[in-house]
């Protein structure tokens, strides 16, 4: 299994605070992944530093098995929609790619031209007068047309409407099956997740807490509901990622090795937003040092 | 990059030409409006005749009557000349500040660094580019500045060589332009914002051309200094010799200044009105006219130097400008 993007110990410091600490994982190829966390979880910051524009303070990152901080060869190779896609405003579609075409040693005009047309977006007008939709999709264009192997988009749809998000996201789909690039997308906004990624990176706290492919991990995990006072946890429950109590039950999302036989516990499958939400519920909140299991 | 970069700058690089282009306008006409009188009063061949040396025998100036006339004629265009020295200003603010910081404060360095271009070559083209527009348009203007002040200079009350005059024609205007363009883009890479970055750039280089000019200027090359005596004087200051007085004033016999800025000559013989020459200043015998000059002489030498200073500040800011740059994301 190729991995396109390795992270190894990886830390990045703004001052004296951490945005990102003790990172490591290994994005493999093919795969369309989703970075998920709260606003500050250090989501950009891993972001630029898989795209070179930041250097680690600490472990390394490594883009096709190069450094990219301020790597050509690696820029190249990593097509990036930055947050809020910034483009020069008073440039037209055109004056964009005509600079994509002469920044770059690979760019592929004709199939910025096409994405372009089959959305039907101008591409003689000023980018600063499209909407924020289509204006997201220039920038996808424009990062597509490096034909990179690798994708990283910042929070590309936080910022327009609904609809246009589900045009950018089935656009970029599109280019996914026809390109088989490896996409890094993050994003807060669960509900578009789900359709799109196949993989799964949270971050919280400046800390990665979760890494996998989606349908492993969403067979991996359960909803359990037991008795408030059931005594000790099935011995199937390897972690107990989050407890809620009521007065009479425990309902818990728990990392298990197989549904439970205990009769007195239920187990439920769990969504991809229930996932992901309860590891970014605040790990050290648990009420019971008795959820505490050893994995 | 080249295409990139006149793609975005080329709104500015066309106001700076219509500035050149309106000052051309207003220069033109009048420089040679000035040059016209300059000739009618006769002073081209009466300063020529008084030649560059400090000191001219006393019965040399022939121009003092016409050099007034000019000079009140044409006073109003040294109040406007001195306005042009906010120009090299104006090119650091609008041309270096927003160069790198608006690209920051509106994001699009992220989208540009990750093209396949890395960002010292980015910033090589860049700066080279707004370097070289600054460079061309404050020759032109130097220069040009130079060839409109010459009969004003030459009639006399204001030597090229005098603060404002000497900043305001020559290379200096050169040297000034790139520092501030220079100091625009690095202060855009600090507070990466266009008007903090405009504001720093006002204050860092109004705070450092206001230093040098009265701090070293002066003592680019150790002063000389010209005495000639009060009574019997046979010789006087030549007014277009150029030099560029620090001070000067009147001592007594053992050094010590009696009055500051103030020169006596007293013709042999003179019978003027009132008591014998200086004699109610309290000149005694053996006071004597004393002033600290730099000659007229060292004027393109100073230009030099004053250039040179300013262009090595401007490598250094731009150095510490791609530094910083590698650092920001």
């Amino acid at each position: 299994m190729d991995i396109v993007l390795e992270t190894d110990q990886l830390g990045k410091r703004y001052g004296r605070a951490w945005a990102l600490r003790d990172c490591s994982l290994r994005l493999p190829a093919g795969r369309v992944a989703a970075l998920v966390g709260p606003n500050g979880a250090g989501k950009s910051t891993l972001l630029h530093l898989a795209v070179g524009l930041l250097r680690p303070d600490a472990g390394a990152v490594r883009v096709f098995g190069r450094t990219p901080y301020d790597d050509i060869a690696v820029l190249s190779e990593v097509g990036f929609v930055a947050q809020d896609t910034p483009l020069y405003r008073d440039f037209t579609a055109d004056e964009l790619f005509t600079m994509g075409a002469r920044l770059n040693r690979r760019f592929d005009t004709a199939l910025a031209h096409r994405r372009l047309a089959q959305i039907g977006i101008p591409r003689d007008k000023p980018v600063g007068k499209l909407s924020g939709g289509q204006r997201a999709q220039v920038a996808l264009a424009l990062a597509m047309a490096k034909r990179p192997r690798l994708l990283l988009l910042d929070e590309p749809v936080a910022s327009i409407d609904p609809l246009a998000r589900r045009e950018f996201l089935q656009a970029l789909m599109g280019v996914v099956a026809e390109t088989g690039t490896t996409v890094l997308l993050s994003s807060h906004i669960l509900a578009d997740l789900e359709r799109t990624c196949d993989y799964l990176i949270v971050l919280h706290a400046s800390q990665v807490k979760l890494v996998g492919d989606v349908s492993t991990l969403l067979a991996e995990h359960r909803q359990l509901v037991g008795p408030r006072d059931g005594g000790p946890l099935p011995a199937e429950v390897a972690q107990v990622v989050r407890a809620e109590h009521t007065h009479r039950q425990s309902t818990l999302l728990a990392r298990t090795n197989a549904p439970p036989w205990d009769p007195a516990w239920k187990a439920y499958d769990v969504t991809l937003e229930d996932l992901i939400l309860a590891y970014l519920g605040d790990g050290d909140a648990r009420p019971h040092a008795a959820w505490e299991v050893p994995a | 990059m080249i295409w990139l970069t006149w793609r975005q700058h080329r709104k500015q690089a066309l106001f700076t030409a219509i500035g050149l282009a309106l000052l051309a306008v207003f220069m033109v006409p009048t420089g040679l409006a000035m040059r016209h009188t300059f000739a009618d009063l006769g002073l081209d061949d009466c300063v020529r005749a008084l030649g560059t040396a400090s000191m001219i025998p006393a019965d040399a100036d022939t121009c003092g009557k016409a050099s007034i006339q000019f000079n009140s004629q044409y006073a109003v265009m040294t109040m406007i000349g001195v306005l042009f020295l906010v120009l090299p200003l104006l090119v650091g603010l609008f041309w270096g500040a927003p160069l790198v910081a608006r690209e920051i404060e509106q994001g699009t360095h992220r989208m540009v660094w990750t093209q396949g271009v890395s960002r010292g070559r980015w910033a090589l083209v860049k700066f080279g580019i707004a370097g070289a527009v600054a460079l061309v348009a404050s020759v032109i203007y130097g220069l040009g500045v130079s060839w409109w002040l010459t009969p004003m200079s030459q009639a006399g009350q204001h030597g090229r060589f005098n603060i404002f005059f000497f900043d305001m024609q020559g290379t200096a205007p050169t040297g000034y332009t790139i520092f501030a363009v220079a100091l625009g883009i690095l202060a855009g890479t600090i507070w990466p914002k266009v008007l903090p970055a405009m504001s720093a750039t006002l204050v860092g280089f109004l705070g450092l051309r206001i230093a040098l000019t009265t701090l070293a200027r002066p003592h680019y090359l150790p002063a000389r200094v010209l005495t000639f005596p009060i009574k019997d004087a046979t010789e006087q200051t030549n007014p277009a010799a150029g030099d560029w007085i620090l001070s000067y004033g009147i001592r007594d016999a053992s050094g010590k200044m009696i009055t500051a800025n103030a020169q006596i000559a007293c013709a042999p013989d003179a019978t003027g009105p009132g008591a014998a020459c200086g004699a109610d200043l309290g000149i005694t015998s053996g006071a004597y006219n004393w002033q600290l000059y730099q000659p007229g002489t060292r004027f393109w030498l100073f230009q030099g130097i004053e250039t040179g200073i300013f262009l090595a500040i401007a490598a250094l800011l731009l150095y510490l400008a791609v530094r910083r740059i590698r650092r920001v994301a």
